[in-house]
């Protein structure tokens, strides 16, 4: 076989060396700019086409919407533009679980995300019901799907009723947990408490595999937490009221006499503040905690 | 100037991929042939023809020695336009028809359209292909595709043609008529050096042959220096001979030996001496009829397998078995 | 150079006469009429989607054109040994593979150009059947001629993967060429990432190597202008240039090395 020669040996690095320095040139060029509404386009809606579209991939098909859902919301969840939406999570939901009806944490997703006020999800409990009892319909004996049904009723829409009733049916059918059937009975009975609210988002703390489910989850404990502490306080208060015949003025009088232990702070490190004129107590303003979930919303 | 030469001319292949050994398809061959000569490059399959007519061609290239063409290297362009080549087993595309193979062939030698469609015409006339000159390439028989094969090397009117294993392919009308071709081309004063196995073509037609076994040089010459055409005895042919004629025959010495072709017809192998036709006449003066009298002469085959045998692979010295040329 | 053009005519007459090429482009066309019916699937977005559906289809089939007679185009000469006849004639065995690549560059154009009228055709029809207000509420007119551009970058995408196809043709099997050559499309497409490799793995050693491919390997990502045509964003005359340029000299680099190999190989 013939020597390359010398010529042809520089002609190819050459040609290199001017690809190479293209690239850098391509590289220090701003790039096409990229269009405003990219990765937000659904094309298809209809899952009724989509399952069909997808031949024997539905499964991959679903963990591909899966991927979209979480950077749709991901994304949206950290844009700094004002007019952003979640108008895309419930089709993207939708298509997901129909294509795997299997699809557990999309499931757990949409309950709590459709159902969470804006900024943090859709504020659409409505449609959070909706993909959860499609979601039964096609697996009726899925107490997860019960269970999550009766966890909007009773957080979001406040509907102590409806939430026990969905409670007990979870209870009702095989593999649910032994705590079900006493979370439903106190919730028929005495409506919202702590205690039950503590139990449905500790469960999805630590058992979603949705990071940012985690991370919701958490920051509600965090805010019940903030509660408990906040009508500690207040008893503190009322106590020290009827001691000393007058509100306090500060964190410090109280500790002068021994209600307390020292300056109370909330689980993020901020000072509780204390209002000498009404003797309530509310998160420092500046907190992430808030707003607290009222008792419009939930205890 | 000779029209075709090469000195010590070699091809090694590597075979064996974890202790690569050289596979010598061609070992240092020497040879010249002289402008207007029919030269027959001849030997077994695996011999190394075809490697040397690759070498010629520069379809590979050579591990070491040189080959000149013309005078020139091989592989030199303006050289190229004045040879031809017919490689073994043709296959051209099979998408183009027989008349546009020929047409594309001759105008990468330069040739006009005009031009170059009366020279494929006249080219296909001559191989002896008519109206299915119109088909596709993809339709036409092994003996078909010989011929246009053929055709195409003679497309630019070379001084040199090269042609591997022309006969290949073709029934014995078609060898006929490729066997007058190349007389034509000798007469036209063009060099033509072709392959074979096939001895009885180099007979007819070369006036110089190279032998060649496993990749070497065994013999080359003109073919009346190697064979001797000396008479070495005569064939018999005779019908009405009985047994017993022919045990007294044999007796005698005046029959070496026999072959039986039907009820009492046989070919008699009769040796030099004493003459035929005594031996002859006292077969017909027994009641025999004489059916033919032939010399016995040394062809080119005899001579050809003395060559070949004698030039066995050795097996012990280190060189490599052939490997599966694909 | 007169052999260069014989060799690649004869090229184009062999893909005018191939099945396979055909049924390609008959797909591709039907592919871009479809997408109007697609279109229809989806409320308010049909020009875009007719849009989007056929500049991919101009794209994807081009690539599948590109690669599958690319690789075919000198292994197959090759391995039916249709290449001795030829080369023995007065033809460099370089122009020999010029011409092989100017013949399916030249089919690849007339077969991008089809494309591209079908889906002209189909986007005016679109427009002739909408509404004025419809109409008025698109970011671009359905038969918007900037959409050319993204086109012609993707002619000169095509012609570069067709290049490589054909380097690896000198030398490997069609799968593997087709293997190779399509490999080098995706990683090229991924170029951004491969650039930021240190920002997803710790070692540096690796974020180099990333770094270094990321200039060497074919940046395919580039002549990537689909989504903004549709938007009717432009696509300045300056970035073609660029990416057109840097196109054309990895071709040559490529076939450069594509002569360079088949010059030098024995045809056993």
């Amino acid at each position: 076989m013939p020597r390359v020669g010398w010529l042809r040996i520089i002609a190819l690095a050459s040609l290199m060396a001017a690809v190479v320095g293209l690239q850098v040139v391509q590289a220090a060029h701003p790039p096409l700019p990229l269009p405003t509404d990219s990765g937000n386009m659904l094309y298809v809606r209809s899952p009724a086409f989509m399952k069909r579209a997808a031949l024997s991939y539905d499964a991959l098909v679903a963990d591909i919407y899966w991927i979209r859902t979480v950077q749709h919301y991901g994304s949206t969840k950290l844009a700094n533009d004002k007019k952003k939406q979640y108008d895309l999570l419930y089709p993207f939901l939708d298509l997901t679980t129909s294509l795997d009806p299997s699809f557990d944490i999309a499931y757990q997703f949409g309950a709590i995300f459709l159902a969470e006020p804006f900024p943090s999800g859709a504020g659409r409990p409505d449609q959070a019901i909706a993909l959860l009892q499609k979601g039964l319909r096609m697996r009726p004996a899925d107490w997860q799907l019960a269970q999550e049904l009766g966890f909007v009723y009773y957080w979001w829409l406040v509907d102590n009723q409806s939430a026990g009733e969905w409670f007990n049916r979870a209870a009702d059918m095989p593999g649910s947990p032994n705590w079900l059937r006493p979370l439903a009975a106190v919730t028929l009975a005495e409506g919202g408490n702590t205690a039950t609210s503590r139990k449905l988002w500790t469960q999805v703390a630590e058992t979603s595999e949705a990071d940012w489910l985690r991370r919701q989850a958490r920051f509600r404990l965090a805010q019940l937490d903030a509660m408990d502490e906040i009508d500690i306080l207040t008893r503190a208060v009322q106590t020290y009221r009827a001691r000393v015949g007058m509100l306090p003025h500060n964190w410090l009088e109280l500790v002068r006499v021994g209600l307390l232990r020292g300056i109370p702070v909330d689980p993020d490190r901020h000072m509780l503040e204390l209002n000498p004129e009404t003797g309530k107590v509310t998160l420092a303003p500046d907190s992430p905690l808030n707003p607290l979930p009222d008792s419009e919303h939930r205890l | 100037m000779h029209a075709i030469e090469t000195e010590a001319l070699t091809k090694h292949y590597t075979t064996g991929f974890w202790r690569p050994r050289p596979y010598p398809a061609l070992d240092g061959l020497t040879l010249s042939v002289e402008s207007g000569e029919v030269f027959g490059f001849l030997g077994p399959n695996g011999a190394g023809k075809t490697t040397t007519l690759k070498l010629l061609m520069q379809l590979i290239y050579p591990t070491s020695g040189r080959a000149e063409i013309l005078g020139k290297p091989v592989g030199d362009i303006g050289v190229k336009q004045r040879i031809g080549y017919l490689p073994e087993q043709p296959y051209f595309y099979d998408y183009l028809t027989a008349e546009e193979l020929l047409v594309y062939f001759a105008s990468i030698f330069g040739e006009r359209a005009a031009a170059a469609r009366t020279r494929a015409s006249e080219l296909l006339d001559e191989v002896g292909i008519g109206a299915e000159r119109r088909l596709q390439l993809r339709k036409f028989s092994k003996g078909m595709l010989q011929r246009v094969g053929i055709a195409q090397a003679l497309i630019n009117n070379p001084e040199v043609v090269f042609l591997d294993e022309p006969m290949s392919g073709l029934d014995p009308l078609g060898r006929r008529e490729i066997r007058e071709l190349i007389l034509r081309l000798r007469g036209r004063g063009c060099t033509v050096f072709f392959s074979s196995h096939v001895l009885a073509d180099a007979e007819a037609l070369c006036s110089r042959v190279a032998v060649m076994a496993n990749g070497r040089l065994s013999a080359t010459g003109k073919l009346s220096d190697l064979v001797a055409f000396r008479v070495r005895g005569w064939e018999l042919v005779i019908s009405g001979l009985s047994d017993s004629v022919l045990e007294q025959a044999k007796r005698n010495g005046h029959v070496v030996r026999e072959t039986k072709l039907g009820e009492g017809r046989y070919a008699l192998e009769l040796p030099l001496a004493p003459a035929p036709e005594r031996t002859l006449a006292e077969l017909i003066a027994q009641g025999a009829h004489l059916v033919s009298l032939n010399p016995l002469r040394d062809t080119l085959e005899d001579f050809f397998v003395r060559q070949v045998t004698a030039s066995a692979p050795r097996v012990s010295d280190g060189l490599a078995t052939k490997p599966e040329v694909a | 150079m007169r052999t260069i053009g014989l060799v690649a005519i004869s090229v184009f007459r062999e893909s005018v006469r191939d099945k396979i090429l055909y049924s390609l482009v008959i797909f591709a066309v039907l592919m871009i009429s479809t997408s109007y019916l697609i279109g229809q699937l989806t409320a308010g977005q049909d020009v875009k989607i007719i849009k989007d559906l056929g500049l991919a289809s101009i794209s994807i089939f081009g690539l599948l054109i590109a690669v599958f007679m690319g690789i075919g185009l000198v292994w197959k000469e090759m391995e039916k040994r249709s290449i001795y006849a030829l080369l023995s004639k007065p033809i460099r065995r370089g122009e020999f593979v010029v011409g092989k690549y100017v013949g399916l560059v030249l089919t690849l154009f007339i077969n991008l150009g089809l494309m591209t009228v079908a889906f002209y055709a189909v986007l005016a029809y679109m427009d002739l059947t909408t509404s004025a207000d419809i109409r008025a509420s698109w970011a671009a007119p359905a038969t918007d001629i900037q959409m050319l551009r993204a086109v012609a970058l993707i002619m000169v995408e095509l012609m570069l993967v067709t290049a490589i196809a054909l380097f690896f043709s000198t030398f490997s099997t069609p799968f593997l060429s087709a293997m190779l050559t399509i490999g080098l499309w995706v990683i090229g497409h991924f170029n951004d990432d491969l650039r930021n490799v240190g920002g997803y793995v710790k070692s540096s050693v690796a974020a180099s190597i990333g770094k270094a491919l990321y200039y060497v390997l074919p940046n395919f990502a580039a002549f990537d202008a689909k989504a903004q045509v549709v938007h009717a964003q432009a696509v300045p005359a300056s970035y073609l240039v660029l990416t057109g340029v840097y196109g054309l000299v990895y071709v040559a680099f490529v076939l450069l090395g594509a002569v360079t190999i088949f010059s030098r190989r024995d045809f056993i």
